[in-house]
């Protein structure tokens, strides 16, 4: 138990995170049952209105947030170390932060049904209908904080994959030698790292509103309630990336495995996958065809997201591809994968017909909309999830599934599945609306509706039948080999299941499928020549760093991410008991980073990371975090500038900003990365004087910029800008003040650095941990340099 | 759309489109997005058809191939291991551009449709203020001088300016035979146009989740000939006549409870909160659209409106059921 | 210069060779510099046309500088460089949308 609380081993984490996501997959397919019953005919009374509006919303943001991306999180843990021929992720520890994050968010989400206010707003959350007037009760601000917490999580675990995928590699794994799911792997956390942010951006803009009272969703102030929605969907459509692409990644695994061929056309496979992402983040206004942005912004957005069809078709048309001419073993982890083929072809198909502004406006918002994206969520993500599950049972659990079982489950999920969401295009397509609790028996919604609540327990009994499989197969399931399917990738070169440090000895690759080449030898017929390519890095091949697994070294297990993710919720249940609880929750937060830092600090293993890129994980994770940042500020300026001259009452900024002494700020805060650059020479040549002088002194200058922000807040306050008063006061202090908060963490940082320095304990050989200091403190004076022209200097 | 194939998963949505399509599903509902009344649901349904036709046929294209492959490379046993190909530029090259030739075939109907249904309306156009609350519909016609709520009248063949703006949260106005929905939002003005063709009543309702009741916030739209619709705005300008019997005891009620504070009646009180009463009872429905307006529905919704429509604002007035008769057939006799 | 800390190995390429002391004060004047020039630039009446453009472009330039020389970008790792300009100028692109679409510039019509 102890042990598995403390772990940080991947796969035990990757078990966790299963174990959970599939426990708030069955609350919120409840909540799904619940839905179904209550619409199973017009006008019933199964729950009010109040009551299903809270279950809708729970519906949605358990299955995005709880479930789905959290079993995507799973596979990521357990297979991306074996598949790329790594002992464990870049960060084990923070690796272990990101679950137990996650798991105290979804029991804080799920706490607000306990307590009596579950949030009733969609999981959407349009604001006004989420501001203090018209939801005024506590489930907006369950919903708010649990997704910032989750946030938190989903960000962690992104930057942490992405250095893994990048840096941890297997010699000879070169990018495109890489499992197709381990590069889709690697478009989602990017797509989290990128796209968190935004939508974090704008849940403060509403925790602010709803805490503090300043005016970003208040139309009476000039808010253009239109910014929610970009926000929120900026993020939203890349979220839906990051729901598909990993079961995308998996079943271009299955069909390869099962059909006994490559994957057709891998390059390309994966060259769509990055576009799709790339894509994504440029069509999100098509979730806003009726909002009313006007015709040209309607048609590049159109135009847009029909771009984003051809990526996908690709996709399609290659899976088919690589079945043409196989030799086709349908077991059940292939059924699933066959079953994500033909349903997101329907799910995609009825997405283009949505591309097109005109027909989205008779489609959006009805339960044509509902069944397209349940065939991508469930067709698509969910078997996707099931094709992953069935397929690497064997190397989790050690255990073999029993397929007669199996090919059942199947049948019964496909079938309940399209008995349940296909009549849904129907009765959208009749006008259904989205969201409703109850309707007119005269509107001719009934019978379908009454299927479609058939069809939904049809879906509940596939799941149960998994889960009997799965309890079967745990007690009394056949002993699986280590390479039951006959495999294409390195996962199944490793014992079932692994050892905990994965790989007896790092195996080379050579190429993609290695292992089958391994066991088939040079190429098969066809195909891109010898297994021996000549890219391999040198040294790597001829001698396989092979350490016998007795001299491994793998991390032992720490408290620290247990406690420091205590710590986080305490600091988010306190905002909604007493401001005593948030300081103690935020005390002890930092408290527990300074733990979880200093354990790490203190051991000398974790001197060597420099990994594929010839960068050390830790610089690599700090530019990953700076590119999410980028989109931070990027929104939060961008908020700003459309608030602009939007503010109803004064003051405004040409009244109240103080030019001059904020270039004297600017000027005191690019002088602290001079001695920031400083410092770090000095630290690289082990002058400790020097270095000592220098952290003190970026520190310092640091506190000086505070001040001067302090005196500037204050004074202005004093001129009768507030928070509250205009839109103006509030993009402006939260903007300015967030940058603050960055310099009061660098602040900290350096401070912790310099004291580790008085007190000898930081060498030459921690140089990187200054270094990966200094380019936070050097991105947060960017930052400043882009507010003080935008902010204060742009009349 | 695809009977032929006979492997999972293409079966099921195939045979589910035969029962469909087959079955005699009504098309033409209420609510029906297909069955187009107007110019600007005429010009959406015809990049509908073109993008159910084009998409049908790639799925079909898709689930055939897949059937095919499913059925023709299944293992035998003794087989030799399949050729490892893998890939084969030119085709992937024809799957890439396909697809983009076809999204072109749709994309040029829609920018057309985008740009001629988003026009500035013509100055001939009716133009009418469509304003969202939670949870009923308020329709002003500035020009005529009326205002009244849950139920629009137009005239067919004159092309009408809907000005959507909404007081508290957003809500989208949407009456699918008439066309596409259009978002209520607060602070922004939003215009539908869009001219009726055909008389008759249409059902429409709010398509953006706006609270509680956001289920029953309904309206019916009344489309009729030009001089039907005249006949409608002199009937909206007349002041009611006063009531006789009962229900000049529920004017008395009326005009001495709570009502007065949220409800205009024209000649009797000024409310702006609740909708305009002045010609209630020549409405057919309730509580936008929830129920039809009859003697009993009336009175219980006087005595306690939200019993029947959650979330409603408007308060239990503790009425007596006698008093409550009264005030329906008041407010019934208000034509 | 910098010595090569133990564990960055035989294998550090580019990203070995920092800036010196030097080139950091050097950045730093240009830094200070510019800095005076932008403080300038907003009180000369002459400069009110293209003062948008000047000051975007100055700003832009310290911007590349830090990151450049401060966050040694210049001297690491190419993979560093795409890691931190792609989301860079993805998050421009997203940022100057939304202020269009949300009507900052009235490019698109309400």
């Amino acid at each position: 138990m102890t042990s598995w609380i403390t772990t940080v081993d991947h796969k035990r984490i990757g078990v966790l995170y299963g174990v959970t996501a599939f426990g708030f997959l069955l609350v919120g397919g409840l909540e799904a049952l619940v839905i179904r019953l209550q619409l199973a005919g017009p006008g019933q009374r199964l729950v009010g209105a109040e009551t299903y509006n809270a279950l809708f919303t729970m519906h949605g943001t358990t299955m995005v947030f709880l479930a789905v991306m959290p079993l995507n999180a799973a596979f990521f843990n357990y297979m991306i170390p074996l598949l790329i021929g790594a002992r464990d992720v870049a960060f084990p520890r923070l690796n272990a932060l990101s679950f137990w994050i996650f798991l105290f968010g979804g029991l804080f989400l799920n706490a607000s049904v306990l307590v009596g206010s579950p949030p009733d707003v969609g999981w959407f959350g349009y604001a006004n209908l989420t501001s203090k007037q018209f939801s005024p009760g506590h489930g907006v601000d369950f919903w708010i904080l649990s997704l910032l917490i989750l946030g938190v999580s989903s960000m962690i675990a992104a930057v942490n994959f992405i250095v893994t995928i990048l840096n941890m590699r297997a010699p000879g794994m070169t990018l495109m030698r890489m499992p197709v799911f381990a590069w889709m792997t690697l478009v989602v956390q990017f797509l989290i790292v990128l796209a968190f942010p935004p939508i974090t951006v704008g849940l403060v803009f509403l925790m602010f509103d709803r805490f503090f009272g300043t005016r970003f969703y208040d139309v009476a102030a000039g808010a253009d309630l239109h910014l929610w929605q970009h926000l929120f969907w900026i993020f939203g459509h890349p979220e839906v990336y990051i729901l598909i692409l990993p079961a995308f990644g998996i079943v271009s695994e299955v069909l390869p495995t099962f059909a006994r061929k490559p994957l057709f056309g891998a390059p390309v496979v994966i060259y769509s996958g990055v576009l799709i992402g790339f894509f994504g983040f440029g069509v999100w206004s098509h979730h806003m065809f009726a909002a009313g942005m006007g015709p040209v912004a309607d048609a590049a957005f159109s135009i847009a997201t029909m771009l984003i069809a051809i990526p996908t078709g690709v996709k399609i048309f290659n899976w088919l591809a690589t079945l043409w001419g196989g030799s086709i073993r349908l077991t059940t982890a292939m059924r699933f994968a066959v079953g994500l083929v033909g349903l997101f072809t329907i799910g995609g198909l009825s997405g283009i017909m949505h591309a097109s502004p005109p027909v989205d406006l008779q489609q959006t918002d009805s339960y044509f909309v509902v069944a397209h994206f349940h065939y991508v969520l469930i067709g698509g993500s969910l078997f996707g999830l099931f094709a992953g599950a069935y397929y690497w049972w064997p190397k989790i659990t050690g255990r073999l599934l029993d397929e007669r079982l199996g090919r059942l489950t199947f049948w019964v999920l496909c079938i309940g599945f399209n008995v349940a969401f296909f009549p849904q295009h129907y009765l959208g397509a009749i006008g259904m609306p989205r969201r409703i609790y109850t309707y007119s028996p005269d509107a001719g919604w009934s019978f379908w509706n009454a299927v479609s609540t058939a069809g939904a327990f049809g879906i509940a009994l596939g799941v149960l039948l998994f889960m009997i499989g799965a309890w079967r197969s745990l007690r009394t399931g056949a002993r699986a080999p280590a390479d039951p399917w006959d495999g294409r990738t390195l996962e199944w070169r490793t014992s079932s299941p692994p050892p905990p440090h994965d790989f007896d000895a790092i195996p080379p690759v050579y190429g993609r499928d290695t292992f089958w080449r391994e066991k088939y030898g040079g190429s098969g017929r066809g195909g891109e020549g010898s297994g021996l390519r000549n890219d391999t890095r040198p040294g790597t091949l001829a001698a396989p760093t092979a350490p016998l697994a007795e001299h491994v070294h793998m991390p032992g297990g720490s408290y620290w991410p247990v406690l420091t993710a205590l710590a986080m919720i305490t600091t988010a249940v306190g905002a909604l008991t007493g401001l005593a609880v948030v300081i103690a929750g935020a005390l002890a937060t930092v408290a527990c980073a300074f733990g979880f830092a200093l354990e790490h600090h203190r051991n000398p293993a974790h001197e060597h990371q420099t990994g594929d890129l010839g960068v050390d994980h830790r610089k690599v994770a700090m530019w990953v975090f700076l590119g999410s940042e980028c989109f931070f500020f990027g929104t939060l300026v961008a908020t700003y500038l459309a608030y602009k001259g939007r503010s109803v009452t004064g003051p405004e900024p040409h009244q109240i900003l103080n030019i001059p002494l904020t270039t004297l700020s600017t000027f005191d805060l690019l002088m602290s990365s001079l001695l920031m650059v400083l410092a770090l020479a000095a630290v690289q040549r082990g002058d400790r004087w020097q270095a000592r002088l220098w952290l003190f002194g970026t520190a310092f200058f640091g506190l000086v910029f505070l001040g001067f922000q302090v005196y500037e807040f204050a004074h202005f306050v004093q001129e009768g800008l507030t928070l509250e008063g205009n839109l103006f006061g509030s993009t402006f202090f939260v903007l300015t003040g967030l940058h603050g908060g960055h310099v009061t963490l660098g602040v900290i940082w350096l401070l912790a650095l310099a004291i580790l320095d008085l007190r000898g304990r930081l060498g030459a050989r921690d140089a990187i941990k200054v270094e990966i200091a200094g380019l936070y403190w050097h991105f947060v004076d960017v930052v400043w340099i882009v507010i003080f022209t935008l902010v204060y200097l742009v009349p | 759309m695809n009977e032929q194939t006979s492997e999972p998963p293409a079966v099921r949505p195939g045979l589910a489109a035969a029962v469909l399509l087959l079955g005699g599903c009504a098309w033409d509902g209420p609510m029906s997005t297909v069955a187009a009344r107007s110019d600007f649901a005429r010009d959406i349904l015809h990049v509908y058809g073109i993008i159910t036709w084009a998409t049908a046929g790639i799925g079909l294209i898709v689930f055939a191939a897949l059937a095919w492959v499913l059925l023709r490379f299944r293992e035998r046993p003794g087989a030799p291991l399949p050729a490892q190909t893998r890939g084969h530029a030119l085709l992937e090259l024809s799957w890439t551009i396909a697809p983009a030739l076809i999204l072109l075939v749709i994309a040029i109907p829609t920018i057309q449709i985008i740009f001629r249904t988003q026009g500035a309306p013509p100055p001939q156009a009716l133009e009418i203020l469509v304003r969202g609350h939670q949870w009923w519909w308020e329709f002003g016609y500035p020009g005529l001088d009326v205002v009244t709520a849950n139920e629009l009248h137009l005239p067919a063949g004159r092309p009408v300016a809907l000005r959507l703006e909404g007081p508290d949260v957003i809500h989208s106005f949407w009456v699918p035979r008439l066309g596409g929905k259009r978002d209520v939002v607060p602070g922004r003005l939003n215009v539908l146009t869009l001219t009726p063709e055909v008389p008759g009543e249409y059902w429409g309702q709010c398509a953006e989740f706006c609270g509680v009741s956001h289920a029953n916030m309904g309206m019916r739209v009344v489309v009729e000939a030009p001089d039907a619709f005249a006949r409608w705005v002199a009937a909206q300008r007349a002041t009611p006549a006063e009531p006789a019997g009962v229900a000049a005891e529920g004017k008395a009620i009326f005009a001495r409870s709570a009502c007065v504070g949220c409800h205009t009646i024209r000649g009797v009180s000024a409310g702006v909160l609740g909708p305009d009463l002045t010609t209630f009872g020549s409405r057919g429905m309730l509580g936008a659209g929830l129920l039809p307006s009859t003697p009993q529905t009336v009175a219980a919704w006087v005595k306690d409106a939200g019993a029947i429509k959650p979330g409603v604002k408007m308060p239990a007035l503790g009425l007596s059921d006698a008093e409550a008769r009264a005030v329906a057939a008041y407010l019934l006799s208000l034509k | 210069m910098s010595e090569q800390t133990p564990d960055m190995g035989p294998d550090t390429g580019p990203h070995a060779a920092h800036a010196s002391t030097g080139t950091y004060l050097k950045v730093a004047a240009i830094l200070t510099v510019v800095t005076a020039l932008e403080f300038g630039s907003i009180y000369i009446r002459a400069l009110t046309p293209i003062l948008v453009p000047l000051l975007l472009v100055l700003s832009a330039g310290k911007f590349a500088l830090v990151v450049l020389f401060f966050m040694h970008l210049r001297y690491d790792s190419r993979a560093l460089a795409v890691l931190f300009a792609g989301p860079l100028l993805l998050a421009t692109g997203i940022a100057i949308a939304l202020m269009t679409l949300t009507g900052a510039f009235l490019v698109f019509g309400r």
